[in-house]
């Protein structure tokens, strides 16, 4: 709708920019796309100089009057090229338009409210093109803008299926919530359905705005950047039908190689079996226990053991992680009808994604999309648009394997597990064992037992309706309202077995159980529903003064009010029910023990307005101010508006005179210089400011108490400003085929946070444990690039080749009262801490000595002098005490890092050959990001990691010291986070390749448009020195905020995006390698 | 006709914005306000919540996760009723002696880095250190109990009530007292200085730190407040009515107006006894002591007790306490019975067979040696889901996983008072009477046990103290116990435990081991208090003046 918009205002304007001709002859011809050759609808073709034009119709036709002699035709459509034809003596024209690669001529909306070129932004906005997005195979959206968004760090933490992303646009600018950015669909938010949610086939462009001068618009919600979604409509003409039905292989990711060692140092008889304290060897109790007869015997800090016995004998080596971690398939089926008529469009698609999970025995996410986009024309200037998006989405992946849950996941017991515990040995009943005692690892638990007794089924539906009306007066003014409602539910429903008849549980007291500390099993219900509502109604008014007003400057006024009204309903109903019969089926009422865990309502209601008034001078110049004014219930009754001003200006050097004249002009196609100022909010949480007592059931009778979280009635909302300093250059490079020119987009951006909320501890002593402030202020600044060349192009061949760069930086610059705050993380033990002058997501840590005489931060030694020749730097760097053969960590906690990359790049390869050979290939750099390797440090606590076989020479003596692999993780403190696990995850992958064949072009098949073949692969290839599955990962959740009164026991896919806490690799599971091949149909 | 269309929209904007104002009166429709607790119901309600507050549910979540099964599990720890493998919140390493001397003379290291008690200490309180500091939880708890205690002080007068209003505000100011008392004893026992405070939150922190010393003062002040309101009480049944407000299902009956004074005076003979060492009690304290416990709890004594439940709303029925969470196989569950504790028993005693057995996976459990050097152990404790174990009816149980029988003593209890008495007793030269005190526990107990003769001081001060370990284990006295004793001290100074029963990491059990504990016999203020609080210049001193 913007596009037609804008066409209007371009059509608008053109007519008014000249004289009448007279006319006496008749030209006609046909429009077709270079890309694919298809008839082009909707192109202006205008005689140049004049008012005199016209439109090509849905075949791609016109036919206009033109003068009786001489003469140039124009024609022009938004994202393609525009040519100037010679008339001469033609009676009919066919031309192809061309791709517009300077992108210079390009509409967006997103950050500006009116539909404005890009030439003439003064602030950066990416936007891409469906056609540009991969089908990674999730087929969702939000995996398919990875590497796409110059200036974003956007990363897939969690190879779990209907996981989310990790988005960071520009900075962390609050902490309080996280850098989750507003999502927009064709100019609605989308408030409560997921990312990951919508269906990538029915996309047709996306565009980002990062900072808070292009986010000012969207006010108290904006500071973390807006993503808008543009779905795909119907265009006039012929029906279309496209069928698109793929299937893919994943396998996650090993990168660093994680594995077991394949040897142990287990107490053992002469025969090599491993035996108990009473020197037995151990075996397996199917009969009784369903566990190991004993313990095994082992001393890790023994200075003579080595990891050097093969597992012989009773208990031979099992492969944990090729047992249980399988390759799994993902099915994606689309179909979508769409077409239109003069004054009517529509756009109607169904499609199915079905992901297996890659754990051996477990569930799957499958979701269905249905997505509908119907246009009206009702009266001339009146167009009337509804879209519709359904999705259902069933999960029914463990509950322990849901993301976000590290210490509990199938993985993380498998990592726990000793490789000679047996999970697939079944007891004397035929029942799995769940623990099958210590010697298979403190930690470790049975995954083929999780699925034998509980299954989750997980059921969501998303329902996002918008509406919108725009009338068009003849001049001037534009009016458009739109509502949208999106709904979402969510009913996740957990079964357990009563298992008080199975010999394990009873033996070991090990059973499955989210709420139940018995073994007798229970449902357990999370259910879910959003609704959210967004109203926007706005009028655009747009004065030419040369044309409307007569006057002889070229300047053009535009003005947008806009007034916006969003209300959110949030509600949680959690509910378990305990001891559940042993026979079948049953259902939560014959439960004996029942109970409501969350009765949870969230009201949330905020509205405000915009006013924002923008001139253009010509074609060179432009500056725009406005503000924005916005009401909340966060910020309570009666409280004053938080206002948000705005202002930019942008001066293209190339469009004046001197730069025709000067001979720049034949090198340097376009130069603009732009700059941009604005504030942009991020709101309380609903009750931030709401200062309750807490209640709790107590034997019948409710009581009262503070607790431990405090709200605080006087909080602000959180205020972003941001500067940013752009330029937009169109270089013309070489003639010929090659490198013919280069598009460079550069932006430098500095913000700062003022007012970021936290729970910033109280002293114990007051009675509670952590109080909302406007704790923190914050300060980043950036550097975004985008590089866009063709490197080859001509009539058949097209490789275009672009860069993105992305360099950002975030740093606390002052805390309230100078404190420090203490974030919870899974970093060892010694967590994050956010204070003044450091990075956010800060780790700190015990260093191990790398030298003997190494000395602290006071110059002292570390070591005594006199005691300096009992220890020696063993082969591996390290200082170890040549009797225990432990390594040394120092007394103090030193600053380690963070986890945020000093910049990341994409490199994107488009190619096409003719118009059926199409191939792409996409780089993902991440440079120096850190991930702190939990993971590692927990595997090397128990001895489990293969590290322990890596022989190392101590003193002159070489083995594989098993004391000095466990005195790591003992260095400093027992699990104290230190700098050897603290590794470099810098990586480059291969994210995207795939080639396509379109046998309809090919072999020229008329029943098809399109008959395509398309065969990619996603993370083929990762080059990392990260010894972890996946350098990409992170385990850091959500939940930011310990206070937050929701439960957020469930809920997959609310897991990522902390502020904070996104360098610890904690048993995250990794992303997968899949290989694709999808078959796409057109008619 | 345009323009009236631009105005008709233009209006309807107006008329959103303007009623869209209501809206934004958005209340957390979840929770009550604190303005709340206006009526008799509703403080009564903020008493219940003592319970709520300083017992479960702070800001850190712990390992357990609450103050029965976390803080107490500690104090077992380091008494050395329980020996922990786990390394969360460094509690294996809170139990880990210096040195083990086996049979053989070989010694055996604490394996952990740093490798003594004191000095772990000394790293892990740290604010950093959030909720891996062991240190931070009772002093946590304790303070968000006192704070409910304020909170109920500050709201207790401006409240009308039905009957007596004198009867039911003195039963609430003897609740907030009494639990205010509790808090600072905990406090004064178990910290090298403390914080006295009467302000609810939001209010302004005190940072006149004082000596344990003085807040065991407070706390008996606080206790005695209690004792004046309780005697200001003319109207019975009032007390009973508001009573029983504070006491849900989940509680036994509350005590009488007269045995909740007794509670009083057996919390102010502990807090007398545990905070001074055996060896320096004088005549004078024996006889405070005395007097206390002969006004204290009696074997018909209701007392603050709390049980279990299937919903687990104050503690769950198979991990409330420390004894629920140990009552299974050593393999299977994070707390393992002390070969220690199991030594102490004497020949015949029904509360062993009753409670334990050494039928556990393997005839022994053993343990990682490199997380900890005296927990492996031959026995497991029972859990008697009947309330009956395999000694039979009328014997103690320590350990019932059934919903509604799991015990937590939250405040003193019979056995404690009548081993008080007996301790009293003996140093008094009443050895006859002592002893009759501990058969008396011994007899209330089911331990079938014959009387005990009467030999001379040595052998009776061991009888008490076997029975103070059998009888009061699990209660979260061990360590108070133990730091009394001096066993917690140095071998070196004396202290330490010989004759010891220890499992050494081959299964070999040795009978004659020494273990030298020397664990930190006060704990240093938590840092996380410290970092937000910090101490005036006229504090008393907030870490204990011992460094290794």
């Amino acid at each position: 709708m913007r596009k037609i918009l804008q066409l209007k205002i371009v059509v608008v304007l053109m007519l008014f920019t000249s004289v009448a001709w007279s006319q006496t002859r008749t030209v006609s011809g046909k429009v077709t796309s270079s890309d694919d050759g298809a008839p082009t609808p909707g192109v202006n073709v205008m005689v140049k100089g004049t008012t005199n034009g016209t439109t090509t119709d849905a075949d791609g036709k016109y036919t206009l009057s033109v003068p009786d002699a001489g003469g140039a035709l124009i024609f022009s459509f938004i994202g393609l090229k525009t040519e100037e034809i010679n008339i001469g003596e033609q009676a009919i024209i066919d031309v192809q338009l061309k791709l517009d690669i300077t992108q210079l001529s390009e509409i967006v909306v997103t950050g500006t409210g009116v539909a404005t070129e890009k030439k003439k932004l003064a602030i950066a906005v990416e936007s891409v093109t469906a056609d540009k997005l991969p089908a990674a195979p999730t087929a969702s959206i939000d995996q398919a803008l990875i590497g796409k968004i110059a200036g974003a760090q956007i990363s897939s933490v969690d190879g779990t299926p209907g996981a989310n992303i990790n988005i960071l646009l520009r900075g962390v600018n609050t902490i309080n919530r996280g850098t989750n950015p507003m999502i927009l669909v064709n100019g609605v938010q989308m408030g409560a359905t997921n990312l990951n949610s919508i269906d990538l086939s029915t996309i047709e462009r996306v565009e980002v705005v990062q900072g808070a001068a292009a986010a000012t618009i969207y006010g108290a919600q904006g500071a973390n950047g807006v993503i808008q979604l543009f779905t795909k409509k119907g265009k006039s003409g012929k029906l279309n039908i496209d069928i698109s039905s793929g299937i893919s292989q994943n396998e996650l990711l090993n990168i660093g190689g994680v594995g077991q060692a394949k040897y142990h140092n287990f107490a053992t008889d002469a025969n090599g079996n491993i035996v108990d304290g009473s020197g037995n060897p151990i075996t397996l109790d199917t009969n009784n226990t369903m566990a190991y007869t004993g313990n095994v015997v082992y001393n890790a800090l023994d200075p003579v053991g080595q990891f050097n016995k093969p597992y012989v004998g009773n208990l031979p080596y099992i492969d944990q992680f090729k047992r249980y971690l399988v390759g799994a398939n993902t099915v994606n089926n689309s179909i979508s009808l769409s077409g239109g008529g003069a004054k009517s469009d529509f756009s109607i698609s169904v499609s199915n994604n079905h992901q297996q999970s890659n754990f051996k025995g477990d569930g799957y996410n499958d979701r269905t999309n249905f997505t509908t986009n119907l246009g009206f024309e009702v009266i001339k200037g009146l167009e009337l648009r509804s879209i519709t998006q359904l999705v259902y989405t069933k999960n029914t992946i463990n509950f322990f394997n849901q993301p976000g849950y590290g210490g509990g996941s199938v993985i993380y017991n498998l990592l726990n597990t000793r490789p000679f515990a047996d999970y697939d040995a079944k007891d004397v009943d035929g029942n799995y064992g769940y623990r099958l005692g210590d010697a298979a690892g403190v930690n470790g638990r049975n995954p083929n037992y999780r699925y034998q007794f509980s299954n989750r089924n997980d059921n969501k539906v998303d329902i996002f309706q918008n509406f919108m009306a725009t009338y068009k007066f003849a001049k001037f003014v534009e009016l458009s309202a739109k509502y949208g409602l999106n709904y979402q539910t969510e009913e996740d429903r957990n079964l357990v077995n009563n298992q008080s008849a199975v010999k394990n549980a009873v033996s070991s007291g090990a059973f499955v159980s989210i709420y139940n500390g018995t073994n007798q099993g229970e449902i357990t219900t999370f259910s879910n529903k959003t609704v959210f509502q967004n109203f926007i109604a706005s009028a655009t008014g747009v004065v030419d003064f040369e044309k409307d007003l007569k006057l002889n400057i070229p300047i053009k006024s535009t003005t947008l009010v806009t007034f916006d009204y969003r209300k959110n309903n949030f509600t949680q109903y959690y509910t378990y029910g305990l001891n559940l019969p042993t026979f079948t089926p049953f259902n939560a009422s014959q439960a004996n023990t029942f109970k409501v865990v969350s009765d949870y309502k969230e009201p949330f209601v905020t509205y405000g307005y915009l006013i924002n008034q923008r001139f253009d001078y010509g074609d060179v110049a432009g500056v725009s101010g406005g503000f924005r004014s916005d009401y909340s219930s966060a910020f309570g009754l009666g409280s004053k508006p938080f206002t948000f001003p705005r202002g930019d200006a942008y001066f293209r050097l190339s469009a004046l005179k001197f730069w025709d004249n000067s001979g720049l002009a034949s090198r340097i196609l376009e130069f603009k210089l732009r700059a941009a100022f604005g504030k942009a909010g991020i709101q309380p949480r609903p009750f931030d400011r709401y200062q309750t007592l807490g209640t709790r059931v107590l034997g019948g009778a409710t009581s009262l108490y503070y607790t431990a979280a405090q709200s605080n009635p006087s909080l602000n909302v959180e205020v972003s400003s941001e500067y940013e300093f752009g330029t937009d250059i169109v270089i013309d490079l070489l003639k010929g085929d090659w490198l013919k020119n280069l598009n460079l987009s550069a932006t430098y951006w500095n913000r700062t946070t003022d007012n970021a909320i936290y729970d910033v501890d109280d002293a114990p002593s007051s009675g509670v444990g952590t109080v909302k402030s406007n704790a923190f202020s914050l300060a980043s600044h950036g550097l975004q690039l985008s590089l866009n060349m063709p490197i080859l192009s001509n009539s058949k061949f097209n490789w275009n080749l672009t860069t993105n760069f992305s360099k950002q930086y975030s740093e606390i610059t002052s805390v309230t009262n100078n404190g420090q705050v203490v974030v919870l993380s899974n970093a060892g033990s010694s967590n994050y801490v956010l204070r003044a002058g450091e990075a956010v997501g800060q780790l700190y840590g015990y260093k191990l000595l790398t030298k003997v005489d190494q000395t602290d931060p006071n110059g002292n030694p570390y070591i005594a002098p006199a005691s300096q020749a009992n220890y020696s730097v063993a082969s591996n760097g390290y200082v170890v005490n040549n009797a225990s053969k432990q390594p040394l960590g120092t007394t103090d906690l030193y600053s380690l890092g963070n986890s945020f990359p000093k910049f990341n790049m994409s490199f994107i390869n488009d190619v096409t050959f003719m118009n059926f050979l199409s191939f792409s290939v996409q780089f993902d750099w991440v440079y120096k990001s850190h991930l702190y390797n939990q993971t590692k440090s927990w595997m090397y606590r128990d001895g489990i990691s293969k590290d322990y076989e890596k022989p190392i020479t101590i003193n002159g003596e070489t083995g594989a010291w098993t004391a000095f692999y466990r005195g790591v993780y003992q260095a400093g403190a027992n699990n104290g986070t230190k700098d050897y696990f603290y590794e470099d995850a810098t990586f480059l992958r291969l994210r995207n390749i795939s080639a396509g064949v379109d046998f309809a072009k090919l072999f020229k098949l008329p029943a098809f448009r399109k008959l395509q073949l398309v065969l990619s692969g996603r993370n083929l290839l990762t080059v990392t020195k990260y010894t972890g599955f996946d350098p990409e990962v992170s385990s850091g959740p959500s939940n930011t905020s310990a206070s937050s009164s929701a439960i957020n026991t469930s809920a997959p896919g609310r897991t990522s995006n902390s502020a904070f806490d996104r360098g610890v690799d904690h048993s995250t599971l990794p992303n997968y390698r899949s290989y694709q091949a999808t078959l796409n149909i057109g008619f | 006709m345009k323009k009236i269309k631009v105005l008709s929209i233009l209006l309807i904007t107006a008329v959103f914005v303007i009623s869209c104002k209501d809206q934004l009166d958005v209340k957390n429709p979840n929770q009550p306000v604190s303005s709340s607790i206006n009526t008799e119901n509703n403080i009564a309600a903020l008493g219940l919540g003592i319970y709520a507050a300083g017992f479960r549910g702070l800001k850190y979540g712990g390992f357990q996760g609450q103050f029965a099964n976390d803080v107490l599990s500690y104090h077992e720890i380091m008494g050395d009723v329980i020996g922990v493998e786990a390394a969360n919140v460094y509690i294996n390493q809170l139990g880990m002696p210096d040195v083990v001397t086996l049979d053989n003379a070989s010694q055996v290291l604490n394996p952990a880095t740093p490798n003594t008690q004191v000095a772990l200490l000394r790293v892990i309180n740290k604010n950093s250190y959030a909720d891996q500091n062991p240190v931070y939880y009772e002093w946590a708890y304790m303070y968000a109990l006192n704070n409910s205690c304020n909170a109920i002080l500050k709201n207790v007068d401006g409240i009308t009530y039905t009957g007596d209003a004198d009867a039911k505000k003195n039963t609430l100011k003897a609740w907030a007292y009494w639990w205010k008392g509790y808090a600072y004893s905990r406090i004064g026992s178990m910290y090298y200085a403390g914080i006295i405070t009467s302000e609810p939150y939001p209010g302004v922190l005190n940072n006149n730190y004082v000596s344990k010393d003085a807040m065991i003062a407070e706390a008996n002040a606080n206790l005695d407040n209690a004792a004046t309101a309780l005697n200001a009480i003319t109207t019975v049944a009032d007390y009973t009515k508001m009573i029983n407000n504070l006491t849900p299902t989940i509680f036994p009956t509350p005590p009488t107006i007269a045995m909740w004074l007794a509670n009083i005076n057996t919390m102010k003979a502990r807090n007398l006894l545990v905070n001074k060492k055996a060896n320096l009690m004088t005549p004078a304290d024996w006889n405070t002591i005395l007097t206390l416990t002969n006004s204290g709890i009696t074997a018909s004594t209701r007392v603050f007790k709390a049980l279990s439940n299937a919903t687990g709303d104050f503690m769950s029925a198979t991990g409330g306490t420390v004894a629920l969470v140990a009552a299974a196989d050593p393999s299977s569950v994070s707390f393992k019975v002390s070969e220690r504790l199991i030594q102490d028993f004497k020949p015949g005693d029904k509360r062993l067979t009753n409670n334990f057995s050494n039928a556990v996976t393997g005839g022994v459990w053993l343990g990682n040696s490199d997380r900890g050097n005296i927990f492996n152990t031959r026995y497991k404790l029972l859990n008697n889901s009947s309330g009956v174990g395999p000694a039979g009816a009328g014997v103690a149980v320590l350990a019932n996983r059934t919903a509604g029988s799991g015990e937590f003593y939250i405040g003193p209890s019979y056995e404690e008072n009548e081993l008080m008495k007996a301790e009293a007793k003996m140093y008094t030269s009443d050895l006859a009477g002592g002893l009759a005190s501990v058969d008396a526990v011994r007899t209330f107990q089911g331990a079938g046990l014959a009387a005990t003769p009467v030999v001379d001081l040595p052998t009776s001060l061991e009888e008490l103290r076997k029975e103070r370990r059998i009888g009061l284990a699990f209660r979260g006295l061990a360590f108070y116990d133990a730091r009394r004793w001096g066993v917690i001290d140095p071998v070196s100074s004396g202290g330490g435990r010989s004759k010891a029963v220890v499992v050494d990491k081959t299964g070999h059990v040795n009978t004659n081991a020494v273990i030298n504990y020397n664990f930190l016999d006060y704990w240093d203020v938590p840092d996380n208090e410290i970092v937000y609080n910090p101490p005036s210049s006229t504090s008393a001193p907030t870490s204990n003046p011992r460094s290794n």
